[in-house]
């Protein structure tokens, strides 16, 4: 999506509420279901979880004042209500009966069910389905950061936005991750690090 | 290992490449239902669908009592590119819905679109009154701009700019409309799109091409002594024996022949 078209949108944003919010859908709608997709790995779960986002995205926008609104930066901002929702749901899944006794850190990894659904598994090629569920055994901002940098193609400066970290630290987890799913998927190649000196 | 030392960046770049791939369509009706879950008026978005036609898809948009807008996608059309015409040309978002507006199906189906009800307030008051014109012409069946010209009231050289501006593919029947000639006019269609909704609607393409090439413009028949326009279902029931070609109305009318009174010829 290019400035001007983000500018329009801004602009209707602050000009009428409501149809500012339905051109949000249209434009973004697609970002937030394939961020809670990839980072959940179940298209139940991205479906609910999108409805969720949205609608406290909505609710956030009535109480912003029309600058505010025009100051927005639509996509990094609804993302950043996605990865709220997101997080929210992993801490509210881990107190669930079911899954005392584990760990937070285990739990967060594996809560939902990870295997790609029937539907997505005819759909999916061998080498794409295990992209997805080498993608779903990364540590939780890892995979946040990586689908934000390379499955949405979105800048540095926007996942750290997102994320709410400094740039470098996302680059960081971005290249971490990248190096962690290669080796998920390529256990025998030992990955080599990088001499500096 | 050496080997392993070059390929490493290049498969990492390469798993990266292939996480774009990733990316995935939410369910049709996800962003129509975020907008009832969150209570936004019907009347602020038009919902579209993509319905098949004998020229290829067709995205049909409408607001609540109203279509609003449709396109072919044989040009190449994308469903976002379909919305951002869409919102350009109308400032309404188009969200994608699983149910067509009522009424759509059927008149795909038969060609009837006449009592559909169309919205067409964008356009100009001439523009309207062609296209509301164009809508008179029943399944199967062709008029010349001179005829459309008479019907909406305008100056035939505004018709085909009109036709052109037509925002209602298929279900406002541009391609129903020809040169005075009887060469089709498709000044809204991709090549090709207006012959295969002609020859679906049961135009016969091979008939009408013969008859333009000897300069038919009116099919009379001599037991009645009526004139129509060659594809007048009344026209078409005349039997070879029976049928005297006109190029002229006033041909037609010198020989003592009135004109139909279903498809009105042009009488000038």
């Amino acid at each position: 999506m290019d400035e001007k078209a983000e500018q329009q949108l801004t602009e209707l944003l602050a000009a009428d509420l409501d149809g500012g919010f339905t051109e949000l859908v249209r434009v973004h709608g697609r970002s937030v279901y394939t961020f809670l997709l990839r980072v959940s790995g179940s298209r139940t779960e991205a479906d609910d979880l999108g409805q969720d986002a949205f609608l406290r995205a909505y609710t956030a926008l009535q109480g912003y004042d029309p600058e505010r609104r025009r100051e927005l930066k639509p996509r990094a901002w609804l993302l950043t209500i996605a990865a709220n929702v997101w997080r929210n749901h992993v801490r509210t899944c881990t107190r669930r009966p079911a899954l005392t006794g584990v760990p937070v850190e285990e739990a967060a990894g594996s809560w939902t069910d990870h295997r790609p659904g029937p539907e997505e598994r005819a759909a999916l090629s061998d080498d794409r389905r295990r992209l997805v569920s080498a993608l779903l055994k990364l540590p939780e901002h890892q995979r946040m950061a990586v689908v934000l940098r390379h499955v949405m193609g979105m800048s540095y400066a926007e996942v750290a936005e997102v994320q709410g970290c400094p740039v470098g630290t996302a680059k960081a987890q971005v290249s971490r991750g990248l190096r962690s799913l290669r080796q998920l998927l390529d256990p025998e190649v030992p990955v080599l690090e990088e001499v500096t000196t | 290992m050496r080997q392993s030392d070059h390929e490493v960046p290049t498969r990492l770049e390469r798993a990266a490449g292939d996480l774009i791939g990733l990316a995935a369509d939410p369910p049709e009706d996800f962003a129509l239902r975020v907008l009832r879950r969150v209570g936004i008026q019907r009347e602020q978005y038009d919902t579209y669908v993509r319905l098949e036609t004998p020229a290829g898809g067709l995205f049909v948009a409408a607001g609540p009592d109203a279509v609003t807008g449709a396109a072919l996608d044989s040009a190449g059309l994308t469903a976002t590119a379909f919305e951002e015409r869409h919102r350009v040309r109308t400032h309404r978002s188009a969200i994608p819905a699983t149910k067509p507006f009522p009424g759509v199906v059927t008149a795909l189906r038969t060609g009837r679109a006449r009592r559909l009800p169309i919205d067409l307030s964008g356009l100009t008051t001439a523009e309207r009154a062609v296209l509301e014109a164009v809508r008179t012409i029943p399944p199967g069946q062709l008029r010349p701009v001179g005829w459309i010209a008479r019907e909406a009231e305008v100056p035939a050289t505004a018709v085909v700019g009109a036709l052109a501006r037509n925002p209602v593919a298929v279900l406002i029947p541009s391609h129903r409309v020809t040169h005075d000639g009887g060469a089709p006019c498709d000044a809204d269609l991709v090549p090709g799109a207006g012959d295969a909704l002609r020859a679906a609607e049961g135009v016969d393409l091979d008939r009408e091409v013969e008859l333009r090439r000897g300069g038919v413009v009116f099919l009379g028949s001599d037991t009645t002594r009526i004139y129509c326009h060659p594809t007048c279902a009344h026209a078409r029931r005349i039997v070879p024996r029976h049928q005297v070609p006109f190029r002229t109305a006033r041909e037609a009318g010198r020989a003592g022949y009135r004109a139909c009174k279903s498809c009105r010829p042009v009488t000038v």
